[in-house]
């Protein structure tokens, strides 16, 4: 079974040496390794042309950059992985075994645990643990080629929540497994401010997929999974007063983003 | 060509390190190929002020602090019309040569930056002010001259620091003459080889052994080299943890012969030239994924993973039952480049970038 990954970017040269490494160190014999880069001007495309079987330019944004990707691929599975996520080396071999053994299942769901640099990133990991097995949260992110095709792949209109899309899509047609290995996400040096004008970008994008999707998008941003497991989170209180404030500044972020979204779609 | 090097120490000095094996190594071939060669570095203790080694020059004045000023002061007493190019080796201070050069062209060559190392060589306040103030401040006057990098992390480093004209110049390595012939161990062994100081990360290491004993429970650590914290560590070792001190370079070379993994986990380095000598010897690496490790860890075909101890922990437990039924053959030059190319390459970027 050949997997293909498939790794949008732009400008993402920072962290994308270990992403690309780490796939190139899978222990799967028959990877595949797709870089679809939108314009950047950092020195990624230089440097995804070490580690990559084909880079190649695309836009206008991820969803397209996935898309085109998928189109390339040649594997049997098609595997969806951002430029600031680090593989363990057994999640190749990983998928192929869930999908042999589960011929039901559609796509997969990587577990993920986050690091990086500070105080505020070690809150974000402990969020991300909290999350971990929350069907609302987490999205699939190996698909089979067959399942892809149905799907039609990503939706091009999104460019935030389009991943949630493409689960709540995925879920109507088939089965949802998960593998036994870990992404380690890159959160870098998380700052407030970045964070805040990031979510609110977001915002304006969340606002659509909100409309498009009026029953089921509820629960998605509850996140209920904080809360449901209270003792986690007051064995580290210093950790959870972190959080607080993390969660504080996106939900403000957030909410004056679909503000500007409603506002401009008003004049 | 009449080549000026300024570096803090020479290689006689008691704490020379890879910049200082570096600098002697390109400097002995240069002047084998006919340049005349000087090199000023700091005063060391029971050697002469000035001697003759390998065909080049060496002059010594001042000590760690003092060493900017005297360089300077020498070039206006004896330097002055008497070379063409000078090339100012930073380790984290400037000579800052391009700004009292006046009489030939000049260039940096720049091994690795400090930033984060910082915090673990000096203490808190002091390691504030050379972090947040003097190193930007020091880079920032380095930024207007051309600039030589060992590799990418060094350049990229430099690039925040403002520097536009940076140029990648090649890392080099000599493997034995002899490779240690003895096989792999029996038993899964891990090699951690580097002088056990706190930005090496030697604790690091020690954790990612205890977590990957839960899945591989023989797994033995090899810790080769000395420095300020090998007794402490060494009192504190669990089990399957072996400190070995600083050994004779044959004994460390047969050691990560053996070992079936080589593991690095320093804040920050300009190159990561242990990687390079354990691919040179059949060793693959795991290494944290930081500047300068990365560098050398990728051209010698090893691995890198998140900075942390779990990370490596992860690692270690899915790729080491692989590689010990798999052999490695040595890397020729541990991914790094021969020293004779080294020089040339060297010679070329100072004479065509100096200006």
């Amino acid at each position: 079974m050949r997997i293909s990954f498939v790794v949008p970017t732009r400008n993402n040269a920072r962290t994308l040496a270990a992403c690309l490494g780490s796939i190139k160190a899978q222990t799967h014999p028959d990877v595949e390794l797709l870089v679809i880069d939108n314009g950047s001007a950092d020195g990624t495309p230089e440097l995804a042309e070490r580690f990559a079987d084909k880079v190649e330019q695309f836009g206008p944004e991820r969803s397209a950059q996935r898309n085109r990707g998928a189109y390339l691929s040649t594997g049997d599975v098609v595997v969806f992985i951002d430029s600031d996520m680090v593989l363990e080396p057994h999640v190749a071999t990983e998928i192929e075994r869930q999908f042999a053994a589960a011929p039901g299942t559609g796509a997969l769901v990587i577990p993920e645990r986050s690091f990086g640099e500070g105080f505020l990133a070690r809150c974000r990991q402990l969020e991300k643990m909290l999350y971990v097995g929350d069907p609302a949260v987490e999205s699939p992110r190996a698909f089979r080629r067959a399942v892809l095709d149905e799907l039609g792949g990503w939706d091009e209109q999104l460019t935030a929540a389009e991943d949630w899309d493409l689960a709540d899509r995925t879920r109507e047609i088939t089965t949802i497994g998960r593998v036994g290995a870990w992404i380690w996400h890159d959160e870098g040096r998380i700052q407030l401010r970045a964070t805040f004008a990031k979510k609110r970008y977001y915002g304006r994008w969340i606002d659509q997929y909100v409309r498009m999707h009026a029953d089921s998008s509820g629960d998605k941003f509850a996140r209920t999974a904080l809360l449901r497991h209270p003792g986690r989170l007051l064995r580290h209180p210093v950790l959870t007063a972190g959080l607080v404030t993390l969660k504080a500044t996106e939900a403000a972020g957030l909410v004056l983003g679909i503000r500007d979204s409603r506002a401009a779609a008003r004049s | 060509m009449r080549i000026l090097v300024l570096n803090w120490r020479d290689l006689s000095h008691p704490a020379a390190g890879g910049a200082e094996v570096y600098t002697e190594q390109v400097l002995r071939r240069w002047a084998a190929a006919g340049h005349e060669v000087t090199l000023f570095a700091a005063a060391v203790a029971g050697r002469p002020a000035a001697e003759l080694r390998d065909g080049y020059r060496v002059v010594r004045a001042g000590n760690r602090f003092t060493v900017y000023r005297e360089a300077r002061r020498w070039y206006e007493r004896c330097g002055r019309g008497r070379f063409d190019i000078v090339v100012d080796e930073t380790n984290t201070v400037p000579f800052l040569a391009h700004e009292w050069v006046d009489d030939a062209r000049t260039v940096a060559l720049v091994h690795q930056t400090c930033e984060e190392i910082w915090h673990h060589n000096a203490p808190p306040l002091v390691a504030h002010l050379g972090r947040l103030a003097l190193e930007p401040r020091w880079l920032h006057r380095l930024a207007s001259a051309p600039v030589l990098a060992v590799s990418e992390s060094t350049r990229d480093a430099l690039a925040r620091f403002g520097a536009r004209d940076v140029t990648v110049v090649p890392e080099g390595y000599e493997p034995p003459a002899t490779l240690p012939d003895s096989a792999k161990e029996k038993v899964p062994t891990a090699v951690f080889c580097g002088r056990m100081v706190s930005y090496k990360r030697p604790y690091d290491v020690m954790r990612a052994h205890q977590l990957a004993r839960r899945e591989i429970p023989y797994l033995r650590l090899w810790m080769i080299g000395g420095g300020p914290l090998l007794d402490k560590l060494r009192a504190e070792a669990p089990a399957g943890v072996d400190f070995v001190g600083r050994v004779s370079e044959r004994v460390k070379h047969d050691m990560m012969a053996r070992a079936h993994v080589h593991l690095a986990t320093s804040v920050r380095e300009g190159w990561g030239l242990v990687v390079t000598e354990a691919a040179a010897l059949g060793t693959p690496t795991i290494a944290y994924d930081v500047p300068g490790l990365r560098d050398s860890t990728f051209a010698a075909g090893g691995v890198v993973v998140p900075p942390s101890p779990e990370a490596m922990a992860h690692w270690i437990t899915e790729l080491l039952p692989g590689w010990q039924t798999r052999s490695f053959e040595p890397v020729p030059y541990g991914g790094a480049h021969s020293w004779d190319d080294v020089a040339t390459t060297l010679f070329d970027a100072v004479s065509q970038r100096a200006a």
